[in-house]
């Protein structure tokens, strides 16, 4: 039992696959004698899934570690830039509802909670634009950053739009050149078990027996080896996040210099919502719904009519694919010698892009936590499963939280997703608590949370949330110190808005010139 | 729009330019670019620093003048107070223009700005262009070596500069400084050489960059740094009207 970890075998070569196999590589120094063997396994005869086309700020954390160039990755992935996310449609679904989740937290947030503040100008300022300049930014196609400013480094925080496929393309060819990640192409056959129930190896058709000290599973919705082998249960969550079903498709631009949306435009249906993401070559738009509440042809039906407001032209030629969605997660994530990471774990739907950044909080784990052999890997298994477990739990809460909160009552879909029975209970409490205090510091204590509590504050008051003011006076309520902080933000939103580029030209130039790393 | 002509010898056989330096002529430029070619020349006098292009945020090498927006310290009512003007600020009011003959490379030809006020307006004032069978006067002949040292210039400063940040050896530097006046002057988007870096090279690296007479270039940036504090002198003068 007390066996060094010397290799770890990963199943499966699509974005998680690589992402996990690249942050434990370089870390581990798998390009080293002395470091880790990392083994990356990819059927030649699987495509992958290739619709996450949204990530969080993290991934500029994640690239860099991996000794990335952001202009390498801007150029090779089709990406651009991200500042969040604009919800059209969620609250009233009339066509001028719409409100941000920006990404930079409120003005002053470390110090002091605006919402009280903001309140009662609620009718002449929506909270995102009365906190935070980030908006603007957005409702102008302004890029969070200027050409000048290094990698990695930002004017207004930001997160990625790219192509899922150059993604793993990319990702591959870096893991596989720099650090030291062993490709091998080839279909597993057969998992071999060891008398304690670990995995032993892999049996692949062409190569033979695939040795591993840990494996892991990111074959996607396969599951291979969490799933398949080990018979780890699956826990629906469909009767929370109703949507199970997905058409995504590929929508060129009209003109090749046409505006780079930078935000993730998502659109409230009729029981689904429409997502729209601007690549610099193209758009990436795709209806993700409930199958209960609507059929597949009328759901066709709502997204090319969605198309059909920016392109008319050929909304009704574009291939749309379609996507099964099992919404949940594993009972567990890490069982034996073998740790479930991607569409393997679980998913829920494309909604706040919680796939991509829990790929990356799970290989950072893993990475980070790295059990030293055998004999301590149990240790570090329930340490994982039990944090995963609470990071799946607030992610369902906060994705619950952005149709609890609708006031549309057009269709059964909007209607079923207010019912008591369908919101956890933990999300419940929160409501009654924040009824009366807005959330904060004190709603989500554990130091990395995957949702801060500001996120709760953007979706909370951009849907037009009531916080009732409190009867009696606190000392810490300084009014003056919040007038502070709107000026701050206006002054802020007036001097970045005049000084930065749009998104399209910041990705023009870095297509030109690149941006450099100091 | 600007006037610039190709110089001609028949054309401009007649012209003469003013070479003094004077603050008529709007030389309040806070900084300009300097070659490697003139970094002996320009370290004794100006700092000489990194910053970013602001179109293409590529780096470009610049010695500073000022120590604000259109200040120029060494622009005096009498000239240019310094032993050294850089190659940029010599060849005016000439530049480098570009002929496209057919197939061919363009090839670099000397244009005037027949719009600037250096332009002499009389026959007597300034130094002739060309003699008065239309030979080159010394004077463009210098001219003509300033531009060479220049078109040359732009591919030596972005190899030397590539290299550098190949090494990692451009570091940004944060200048902040106090007047007499108790005003507070900063600096944010300048760079410099990283002497961590620099101090930690191995021997070949060290090696190769002597070999390409980059050290010397090197050290000469990092000595510049020495005049600063006689910019700031000079600063200091302005803010008490001295």
């Amino acid at each position: 039992m007390d066996k060094t970890t010397r290799i770890i075998t990963i199943v499966g070569g699509g974005t998680a696959g690589w992402l996990t196999a690249g942050v434990i590589a370089a870390e581990h120094m798998a390009n080293s004698e002395q470091g880790i063997e990392v083994r990356l396994i990819e059927s030649p005869d699987v495509n992958i899934v290739g619709v996450g086309e949204g990530t969080w700020p993290t991934m500029r954390g994640t690239l860099k570690k991996m000794g990335i160039s952001e202009t390498d990755f801007i150029r090779e992935c089709d990406a651009s830039f991200k500042q969040g996310a604009k919800f059209a449609k969620w609250v009233t679904g009339a066509e001028n509802d719409a409100y941000y989740h920006p990404l930079v937290l409120p003005q002053g947030y470390e110090e002091i909670n605006l919402v009280p503040f903001w309140q009662p100008h609620g009718d002449k300022v929506s909270f995102a634009d009365a906190v935070s300049f980030q908006g603007h930014l957005c409702e102008r196609g302004l890029a969070p950053k200027q050409n000048t400013t290094p990698e990695y480094a930002h004017v207004a925080n930001y997160a990625y739009h790219l192509d899922a496929g150059k993604f793993a393309v990319f990702l591959q060819k870096h893991c596989t050149q720099k650090l030291g990640v062993k490709h091998i192409l080839d279909h597993v056959i057969q998992v071999n078990a060891a008398e304690n129930g670990d995995i032993a190896s892999l049996t692949t058709k062409n190569s033979g027996d695939i040795s591993g000290d840990l494996f892991i599973d990111c074959s996607g919705f396969n599951a291979l080896l969490i799933g398949q082998h080990y018979q780890v249960p699956f826990i629906c969550k469909k009767h929370i996040l109703f949507n199970d079903s997905a058409l995504a498709c590929h929508v060129p631009y009209a003109n090749k210099n046409d505006a780079i949306v930078s935000h993730t435009v998502s659109t409230g249906q009729s029981a689904g919502w429409i997502w729209d993401i601007g690549l610099p070559s193209r758009r990436g738009v795709g209806h993700v719904y409930s199958s209960t509440h609507i059929s597949d042809a009328k759901a066709e039906a709502e997204l090319r009519d969605y198309i059909r407001t920016s392109r008319a032209d050929i909304a009704d030629e574009l291939t749309i694919r379609k996507i099964d969605i099992k919404p949940g997660h594993r009972e567990v994530f890490w069982h034996n010698n073998c740790v479930a990471v991607g569409l393997s774990a679980g998913f829920l739907e494309p909604l706040e892009a919680s796939a991509l950044v829990l790929v990356e909080l799970s290989a950072q784990m893993i990475s980070e936590q790295l059990p030293a052999s055998r004999a301590v890997m149990d240790i570090v298994a329930k340490r994982f499963n039990d944090k995963f477990l609470y990071r799946w739990d607030r992610i369902i809460d906060f994705l619950k939280l952005h149709y609890v909160l609708t006031k549309r009552t057009d269709s059964q879909y909007w209607i079923d997703n207010c019912k008591a029975e369908t919101i956890p209970q933990a999300l419940q409490s929160l409501l009654t608590l924040w009824r009366y205090e807005s959330p904060w510091h004190h709603d989500f204590t554990q130091v990395d949370e995957v949702f801060p509590s500001a996120s709760y504050q953007y979706v909370l008051y951009g849907m037009g949330f009531e916080t009732l003011s409190r009867a009696t006076q606190r000392r810490s309520q300084n009014a003056q110190q919040a007038e502070q902080q709107f000026r701050k933000n206006t002054e802020l939103s007036q001097k970045l808005v005049a000084g930065l580029p749009t998104n399209r030209d910041l990705i023009n130039k870095i297509h030109q010139y690149g941006l450099q790393k100091i | 729009m600007p006037n610039h002509q190709l110089l001609d010898n028949v054309r401009h056989k007649d012209l003469r330019i003013l070479t003094l330096h004077q603050p008529a002529f709007g030389e309040n430029a806070s900084y300009g670019h300097v070659y490697l070619s003139e970094f002996r020349y320009v370290q004794g006098e100006y700092p000489i620093l990194f910053r970013k292009n602001t179109d293409t945020a590529q780096f470009e090498a610049i010695a500073l003048f000022g120590l604000a927006a259109e200040e120029n310290l060494f622009m005096e009512e009498n000239g240019w107070n310094a032993s050294y003007v850089p190659l940029t600020v010599q060849r005016r009011p000439f530049l480098i223009g570009f002929q496209q003959d057919n197939q061919a490379e363009p090839k670099p030809v000397v244009h005037v700005d027949m719009d600037s006020p250096r332009i002499s307006k009389s026959t007597t004032e300034g130094e002739a262009v060309f003699l008065p069978q239309g030979g080159q006067t010394p004077y463009l002949q210098h001219i003509n070596s300033v531009l060479g040292r220049i078109h040359s210039g732009h591919i030596e400063n972005k190899t030397f500069i590539d290299t550098l940040l190949q090494h990692e050896l451009i570091e940004s530097v944060a200048i902040k400084m106090e007047l007499h006046d108790g005003s507070k002057l900063e600096f944010n988007n300048l760079y410099t050489i990283n002497e961590e870096k620099l101090n930690a090279l191995p021997a070949d690296t060290l090696f190769t960059l002597h070999q390409q007479g980059y050290v010397n270039l090197i050290y000469m940036m990092i000595a510049s740094m020495a005049t600063l504090s006689r910019l700031i002198d000079m600063k200091n003068k302005r803010v008490r009207g001295i």
